[in-house]
C-alpha cells in the first residue's frame, strides 16, 4: 500500500514538479532497466539531491532503494525522521561515532545483503557548490565487501543554486541529474576503489563545460 | 468549421493541414533514406523533425484551443525561456530573491494580456519590474557586481516575458472584417518568423559569399539576409488571407519581420557567444534550448502587433 502510494507520489507529483517547474533534466535514466542492485554515489550540495535522485529512479525501484541520511540532522525530531523514513526509505546513520551501537558500515552492509540498494553521498555533508570534497572510505569498503553490486556514479549539476546550503528559498533554475553507467570496481585495494569512484563522478562533471552549481559571486 | 461545439476558422485548418503534410512528407523521406543508409546526418535530421512535430502540435493547440488554454501554454513557454536565461546568465548568489520575484512577472504579464489591460500590459515589465528588481537587489545589500545584475535581470524579463506575451495579446484583436480570427494572426506571425529563418539559411547556403556579422554569427551572409527578407515578404503576400491586411501592408510586414527576425537571431547568438556556449540548453533534441527556437520571435512579436494594430486602425 505504502509502495503504491510512494510510486504514484513520485510519478505524478515529484517528478513533474522537478521537471517542469524546477527545471530538472534527468539524463540516461535507462541504465536502471537491467540492474537489480546498485549503490548510487553522488556529489552533495543541496537538500534537493536526495529527492531528485529518488525521482530519477524507475517506479518499481523506489521500494528497494534507501537513502542514507545523517541521524544528527534528519533524526532531530520524530516527525523529521518519520518523514525521511517514509519518503526516502531512509537509513539514518550517525556521522560521529555512536558508542555501543553497531557501526555505520555494518548497518549498511546488512541492508545490502538483504537486497536493498543505497543512495550515498560519500562527501559526508553538503559541500561548497562546484567543489567535490574528498570521499569518505565507507563506500569503498562496502563495494569491496559486496563485489557483485556495482556503483552508479551520479553528478548533480545545478542544485547548489536551486537550494543552497543555509538557505530556504527554492528558485527554479535548469539542473541536470547526470546518471553514469553502472561500474563494477576493478581493484581490490580500498584506496584504489575510492579513487575509481571519485574519478567516475568527476568524469560526469567534466562531460559538460558548463558548471551550473556555481554562482559568480 | 465546428469541432466539439467550438469554432475553428477554415483558413487556420487549411494552413495547419499544409504544415502537417510537409512534416509528414519530410518524416517519410528521411525515414526511407535512413532505412537505406544509416548516416549521422540523417539521424540528426530525424531528431530535428521529431522535435518539429512536437513544436507544431504545440502551436496547433495554441491557435485552435480556447484563448485561456493558449495563454496558459504561452505563459509556460515564457517561464521555461526565462528559467533558461536565468540559468545561463551570470547570476550572483545575492540575486536569488530578485530572480524569485522575477518569475512572478510571468503570470501577472499573461493575466494582463488575457484580460486586455493594454496600458498596464505595456508598462508592467518596462516600468514596474524595471524599478522593483534593482530595488530588491539594493535591499539585499550586496553591491559587488550589482550593476550587472540590475541590468541583466530586467533585460531577460523583457526578452522572454514581455516580448512573447504580445502573442497572447493577439487573442484580443477584434475580428470584424476577417474570418481567420486571432488564431490566424498567430499562425501568420509564427509562420513568417520561422520560415524567415529557413529562407535566410537556405539562401545563405545556396549563394552566400559576403559575411554580414562575422564576429557574431559567422554563418550569416548578405545573400542569405536579402534573399530571406524578399522570400518572407512573398510568403506574407501569399498567406495574407489569415489577416485583415491589404496586399501592400502584408508585403511591408513581411519585409520588416524578415529584418527583425534576423536581428533577434543575432541578438541571442551574441549573448551565447559572450557566455561561450553553443546552445542555451538541451531541452529540445536537435535544436538546443527553448531560447534557441524563440530567438527570432521574441523580436518579431511586438513589432508585428504594433504594425498590425496601426494598419487596422488606419
Amino acid at each position: 500500500m505504502k509502495h503504491i502510494f510512494l510510486r504514484s507520489f513520485y510519478a505524478l507529483l515529484v517528478r513533474p514538479w522537478l521537471k517542469y517547474i524546477i527545471g530538472v533534466n534527468f539524463q540516461n535514466r535507462e541504465i536502471f532497466n537491467d540492474l537489480d542492485q546498485y549503490i548510487i554515489v553522488a556529489n552533495h550540495n543541496s537538500h534537493f539531491d536526495t529527492v531528485s535522485i529518488m525521482a530519477a529512479l524507475p517506479g518499481k525501484k523506489i521500494k528497494s532503494t534507501s537513502a542514507v541520511a545523517a541521524a544528527d540532522y534528519f533524526g532531530k525530531t520524530s516527525l523529521a525522521s518519520r518523514a525521511t523514513n517514509f519518503f526516502f526509505n531512509a537509513i539514518l546513520i550517525h556521522r560521529k561515532n555512536n558508542e555501543g551501537g553497531p557501526s555505520t558500515l555494518d548497518i549498511l552492509d546488512e541492508q545490502l545483503k538483504k537486497g536493498q540498494s543505497l543512495v550515498l553521498f560519500p562527501e559526508g555533508s553538503r559541500g561548497k557548490p562546484g567543489v567535490i570534497k574528498d570521499f569518505k572510505t565507507g563506500i569503498a569498503v562496502l563495494l569491496k565487501q559486496n563485489p557483485t553490486i556495482p556503483f552508479v556514479p551520479v553528478y548533480l549539476d545545478g542544485f547548489g543554486r536551486v537550494l543552497p546550503k543555509d538557505n530556504k528559498l527554492i528558485i527554479p533554475l535548469v539542473c541536470k541529474v547526470r546518471l553514469g553507467s553502472p561500474i563494477y570496481p576493478k581493484n581490490e585495494d580500498i584506496d584504489a576503489i575510492l579513487d575509481e569512484v571519485k574519478k567516475a563522478v568527476l568524469e560526469l562533471k567534466n562531460n559538460d563545460e558548463r558548471d551550473r552549481n556555481q554562482f559568480e559571486y | 468549421m465546428i469541432f466539439f461545439g467550438y469554432h475553428i476558422p477554415i483558413e487556420v485548418i487549411y494552413v495547419l493541414a499544409i504544415i502537417f503534410s510537409i512534416l509528414t512528407i519530410c518524416s517519410v523521406i528521411f525515414q526511407i533514406l535512413y532505412y537505406k543508409k544509416e548516416t549521422t546526418l540523417l539521424k540528426e535530421l530525424i531528431t530535428r523533425i521529431h522535435s518539429w512535430w512536437k513544436i507544431t502540435i504545440g502551436i496547433a493547440i495554441i491557435i485552435t484551443a480556447p484563448p485561456i488554454i493558449g495563454t496558459i501554454l504561452l505563459a509556460f513557454i515564457s517561464f521555461v525561456a526565462l528559467r533558461e536565461m536565468f540559468s545561463i546568465g551570470r547570476i550572483r548568489s545575492a540575486d536569488r530573491v530578485a530572480l524569485f520575484v522575477g518569475y512572478f512577472a510571468v503570470p501577472v504579464q499573461y493575466y494582463l494580456a488575457y484580460n486586455n489591460f493594454y496600458e498596464v500590459f505595456l508598462y508592467f515589465i518596462p516600468l514596474i519590474m524595471f524599478i522593483s528588481i534593482p530595488v530588491i537587489l539594493v535591499l539585499t545589500g550586496k553591491t559587488k557586481m550589482i550593476g550587472r545584475s540590475m541590468s541583466i535581470i530586467p533585460a531577460m524579463l523583457m526578452l522572454t516575458v514581455y516580448m512573447l506575451s504580445y502573442i497572447a495579446l493577439l487573442f484580443n484583436i477584434e475580428s470584424t472584417n476577417f474570418s481567420a480570427g486571432p488564431g490566424g494572426l498567430i499562425i501568420f506571425l509564427i509562420m513568417l518568423t520561422s520560415f524567415n529563418d529557413v529562407f535566410q539559411f537556405t539562401w545563405g547556403k545556396l549563394l552566400g559569399r559576403h559575411k554580414i556579422l562575422p564576429n557574431v554569427s559567422p554563418n550569416k551572409t548578405w545573400e542569405g539576409f536579402v534573399g530571406g527578407i524578399f522570400s518572407t515578404a512573398g510568403l506574407a503576400y501569399l498567406i495574407k488571407f489569415l489577416t485583415p491586411l491589404e496586399g501592400y501592408q502584408a508585403l511591408i510586414i513581411g519585409f520588416i519581420i524578415g529584418v527583425i527576425g534576423f536581428l533577434g537571431d543575432s541578438l541571442i547568438s551574441a549573448i551565447k557567444r559572450d557566455l561561450n556556449i553553443k546552445d542555451t540548453d538541451d531541452l529540445i533534441p536537435g535544436h538546443g534550448g527553448a531560447m534557441d527556437r524563440l530567438d527570432s520571435i521574441i523580436l518579431t512579436a511586438p513589432v508585428f502587433y504594433h504594425l498590425l494594430t496601426y494598419f487596422i486602425e488606419h
